[in-house]
């Protein structure tokens, strides 16, 4: 007897989840590198994720857990996508104590939904990757992005208490807790964090969180060079200004985000009145001193997410914090004819580089040539959104290093079916 | 998931003296005949830790480099001898006994700063580079490494790693996890690795975040790549007094509701103040019932606007005094009481017990009250010095061991206390770990799934049975018999050198 096709296995899990009328959400099919999924669904509770994964796993058939989509171009393209698991309907926020500054969401809840929750009590989760205005808070753990907070706050990660994940047999488990320090048993959380869904799906997060800044203001100090440009960035980094997020940006970045034709660090300022006000001197001081031009540019940051998003072609470099300046002016210097606009978190040694080559067929050059730049410093360079027939030529994350047995034993162990959007991750795990 | 696989090992099968004689050899052929240790004179010093437990070793190893780690761990696996880890011994959770018996690999002796980059705020460090060594050794770049356990001038990074450790600074920048960025392991066939490196974005999982707070069971750390941090340009120091334990804790909330972090913001309780004035002459008043220490650093501006904060709102809840000192110096003297508190304790009982729970920070003086309650139960004294703000409380049980049966009521009571933190909806651990002694707490915070769903590390990691055996996780097969066979329980004392 042939094996039952995709098609009667998905007839079989519709079937078999009927009766939870997930149907009638209204569920959207998602896309990720062109593989459509055959069935969506949108669960609103733990349980009901969980029968989806249960029944799912019994048909066999492929899943892929998906927030808001706004971070689908991201991971290599998966071998098979059958059933899409929205977490959208998991948007309860499920516990917020502003006396012990933590939060516990479902995953589906969307980043600005739960900072207009949490500044109401003074307090916010310090993270603003770009697509923060409608990713979900799992999307975001999911696909570990960062944006210009983490020169102060770090990553995801650090903000991280614990996570409820649905595996892929149905079966729930937790980590971690909701309280701000805690050391019982293995940090599971950690690696699901980036895990771009490859290994469970996230339902429920606890994190602690950060007071607001009294107050918050951005300067672009457009510069002469990018040295000049980094090395007020640096400068105030060493002095340990008051300054919460602080990019390089390329004229061309410059010219979208902050209408600066040059070189520009483009800095947050914040904290209590007197800091910020002598934060503001020393960097005028710093900004006269490299001849930069500084201006106060309201609204920078929103702009810097729109243009900062995915592009025909996005790469990220990450190298350690003193090459950031140099590669980014290296990068921008040949890449010029392809329509590079870089930003640089320097001081976490992160170069994110946007183009948009005028012909696909150039795209794995550029891959190529990144990737060597990242590799003759020590570094890393990771595809974030590439055409499909380019990531058909490439793998996105480079060669895999000397620890991917060990991950591809942590993805035997938690998805020996290989069920959970496979081939997608580092190594085609 | 896959099913559990079952464990290949029944602990408590001590093996006999050929098979002891021959790794023996083998050892010595790796690491050199000074560096094996195995009369029951040099065991001594290696089974026990600062816990009640004590358990003894076969084998005592000292590699001095991670070429010499991966030879010993290979030469126990042929034997097929557990493998536990060791920094410095001062763990309070029995993390670095041979719970059934076993290789001890003591990396005491690697402790190497292979490289400090000024400029990228990272250093390279072996395991048993000493917490405060490291501070010291890159302070003439005004960089200092964060996480502060307050046995911090004797334990080990390695042991921080494995413990995952905290002390009273985490409360603005983390515990040890938020500063490790990279590992070099030995598992357990002795493969060397590299999980994590110098970045946050290697692709892949964060199988070095995952590593951290392993308590040595997935593998030995022989390298670790630390974050350091720049030191503030200035700090403020603040001590108040409180009548009554509750208005200590409506300020901690308060503080934290108005919108500071401090870096450090530490209770102690009216038996630490009565200990620490006739030891210290601090001039904290007897009638007082608690006092918190709080810190704060950053800019100049950031840390006078902040403390001046902090003041306010501390008389606002009823302090009847608050210092302030922003010397070094005098911020020492307001330090020197919370840093000799158990010393202090020695004068009026030989043996402590300390335990380490975390509540929410809402829920401190309830715990503390019900905890308090449970030691008087028991006819037990009981000191609290612990990290308020992030809610980590320390009770110690105070006790004199020579009084038959209090050991046992201490351990009763610490478990009580244990549970109290757990229906609070906190932890049984902040920042010492579960190890021998709290693993049979951990089904209060997770269930079968949740324990499975962990081992699939060991299984990842392919650590086996072998690493660390009995630690971390409840009983399995063979481990239940352990302080019956193989650990005796005795009392820590008071002393100089005891910490929390």
């Amino acid at each position: 007897m042939s094996e039952p096709t995709v098609a009667s296995r998905v007839d079989d899990f519709v079937a078999a989840i009927s009766q939870l009328q997930l149907h009638a959400s209204g569920a959207q099919p998602f896309e990720i590198d062109g593989l459509e999924s055959v069935v969506s669904v949108a669960p609103e509770s733990l349980a009901q994720v969980q029968k989806c994964l249960t029944e799912a796993h019994s048909s066999a058939l492929r899943v892929a857990a998906v927030g808001s989509g706004a971070h689908l171009q991201l991971g290599n393209i998966p071998e098979a996508l059958d059933v899409a698991l929205s977490t959208g309907r998991l948007h309860r926020i499920v516990a917020h104590e502003p006396a012990d500054m933590t939060v516990t969401v479902e995953a589906g809840v969307r980043l600005a939904d739960l900072q207009h929750a949490l500044a109401e009590h003074g307090q916010f989760l310090p993270l603003d990757p770009p697509g923060a205005d409608r990713a979900t808070v799992g999307g975001i753990l999911a696909a570990n992005v960062s944006g210009p907070l983490r020169h102060r706050y770090g990553t995801a990660r650090d903000w991280l208490l614990g996570t409820r994940v649905v595996h892929a047999d149905g079966s729930t488990s937790k980590s971690g807790g909701r309280v701000v320090k805690n050391v019982s048993g293995y940090d599971m959380h950690k690696v699901y964090v980036g895990s771009l869904g490859t290994l469970a799906v996230i339902t429920e997060v606890t994190f602690k969180l950060a007071p607001l800044p009294k107050v918050d203001c951005t300067l672009a100090i457009a510069s002469p060079s990018a040295a000049a440009a980094q090395s007020i960035i640096s400068a105030g980094h060493e002095r340990g200004l008051a300054v919460i997020g602080a990019e390089l940006l390329s004229p061309t970045a410059a010219s979208a985000v902050c209408d600066r034709g040059a070189w520009t660090a483009l800095l947050r300022i914040a904290g209590g009145g007197a800091a910020v006000a002598r934060t503001l001197d020393e960097l005028h001081d710093y900004a006269a001193l490299a001849e930069g031009e500084s201006a106060e540019v309201p609204g920078a940051w929103d702009r810097w997410r729109a243009v900062f998003g995915p592009a025909d072609l996005s790469l990220r470099v990450s190298v350690a914090p003193s090459d950031a300046g140099s590669i980014a002016e290296n990068l921008d210097r040949r890449f010029v004819g392809d329509a590079a606009q870089i930003s640089a978190t320097s001081t976490a040694g992160l170069v994110r580089i946007n183009l948009a080559p005028a012909d696909d067929a150039r795209a794995p050059a550029i891959v190529d040539h990144v990737r060597e730049i990242a590799v003759e410093r020590g570094g890393v360079a990771i595809v974030d959104a590439a055409p499909l027939a380019v990531k058909q030529l490439i793998d996105v994350f480079g060669p895999p290093r000397s620890d991917i047995e060990i991950m591809r034993r942590l993805k035997q162990r938690l998805d020996p079916e290989r069920l959970l959007s496979p081939g997608r991750f580092v190594g085609r795990i | 998931m896959a099913d559990e696989p079952t464990p290949s090992y029944v602990a408590g099968e001590i093996p006999n003296g050929s098979v002891t004689a021959a790794l023996i050899r083998d050892l010595e052929a790796a690491v050199g005949k000074r560096y094996v240790l195995s009369t029951p004179d040099e065991l001594l010093l290696y089974e026990y830790d600062a816990t009640i437990d004590r358990a003894r070793p076969q084998i005592v190893v000292l590699p001095e480099t991670a070429g010499q780690v991966a030879a010993a761990v290979r030469a126990a696996r042929r034997f097929d001898m557990p493998v536990i880890p060791r920094g410095a011994g001062t763990g309070i959770s029995g993390g670095a006994l041979a719970a059934t018996g076993g290789v001890v690999v003591a990396l005491t002796r690697m402790r190497r700063i292979i490289e400090v980059d000024s400029e990228n705020r990272i250093a390279i460090v072996e395991p048993g580079v000493v917490n405060l060594d490291l501070s010291k050794a890159v302070a003439k770049h005004g960089l200092y490494y964060a996480p502060d356990p307050s046995s911090q001038r004797a334990c080990t990074i390695g042991g921080n790693v494995a413990e995952n450790a905290g002390g009273p600074h985490t409360l603005a920048v983390g515990s040890t996890t938020n500063h490790v960025l990279g590992l070099e392991l030995v598992l357990a066939d002795g493969t060397v690795i590299w999980v994590g490196g110098r970045t946050r974005d290697l692709p892949g999982y964060d199988l070095a975040g995952a590593f951290v707070g392993s308590e040595g069971t997935l593998g030995i750390a022989t390298k670790i790549a630390v974050r350091l941090m720049r030191m503030p340009e200035s700090t403020r120091t603040l001590l108040a007094i409180f009548n009554r334990i509750d208005y200590a804790s409506n300020a901690v909330s308060a503080i934290i509701a108005a919108g500071i972090v401090p870096s450090a913001l530490e209770m102690m309780d009216r038996m630490i103040i009565h200990a620490v004035e006739q030891a210290l002459h601090c001039g904290y008043p007897l009638d007082a019932e608690a006092v918190l220490l709080i810190e704060v650093d950053g800019l100049e501006e950031s840390t006078a606007e902040q403390s001046e904060d902090i003041d306010r709102i501390c008389r606002d809840s009823g302090a009847r005094e608050v210092r302030l000192a922003v010397k070094q110096a005098d911020r020492e003297l307001l330090w020197a009481g919370r840093k000799s508190s158990l010393s202090a304790l020695g004068r009026y009982f030989p043996n402590f017990y300390v335990l380490d729970g975390v509540v929410p920070r809402t829920r401190l003086v309830e715990v503390l009250r019900a905890s308090n309650a449970v030691a008087e139960k028991y006819g037990l004294a009981v000191a609290n010095v612990f990290h308020a703000g992030d809610g980590n409380l320390h009770p110690n049980l105070l006790f004199d061991e020579r009084i038959p049966g209090t050991t046992v009521d201490v351990l009763q009571a610490g478990a009580e206390i244990m549970r109290l933190c757990v229906d609070a909806g906190g932890s049984i651990t902040g920042e010492h770990g579960v190890g021998l002694e709290k693993r049979d707490f951990m089904a209060w915070l997770f269930d079968d799934a949740d324990m499975a769903a962990m081992s699939s590390l060991k299984v990842a990691f392919a650590a086996g049975e072998r690493f660390n055996p009995c630690k971390a996780f409840p009983t399995h097969r063979g481990c239940g018999e352990v302080s019956v066979a193989n650990a005796q329980r005795v009392s820590a004392r008071l002393g100089e050198d005891v910490y929390v």
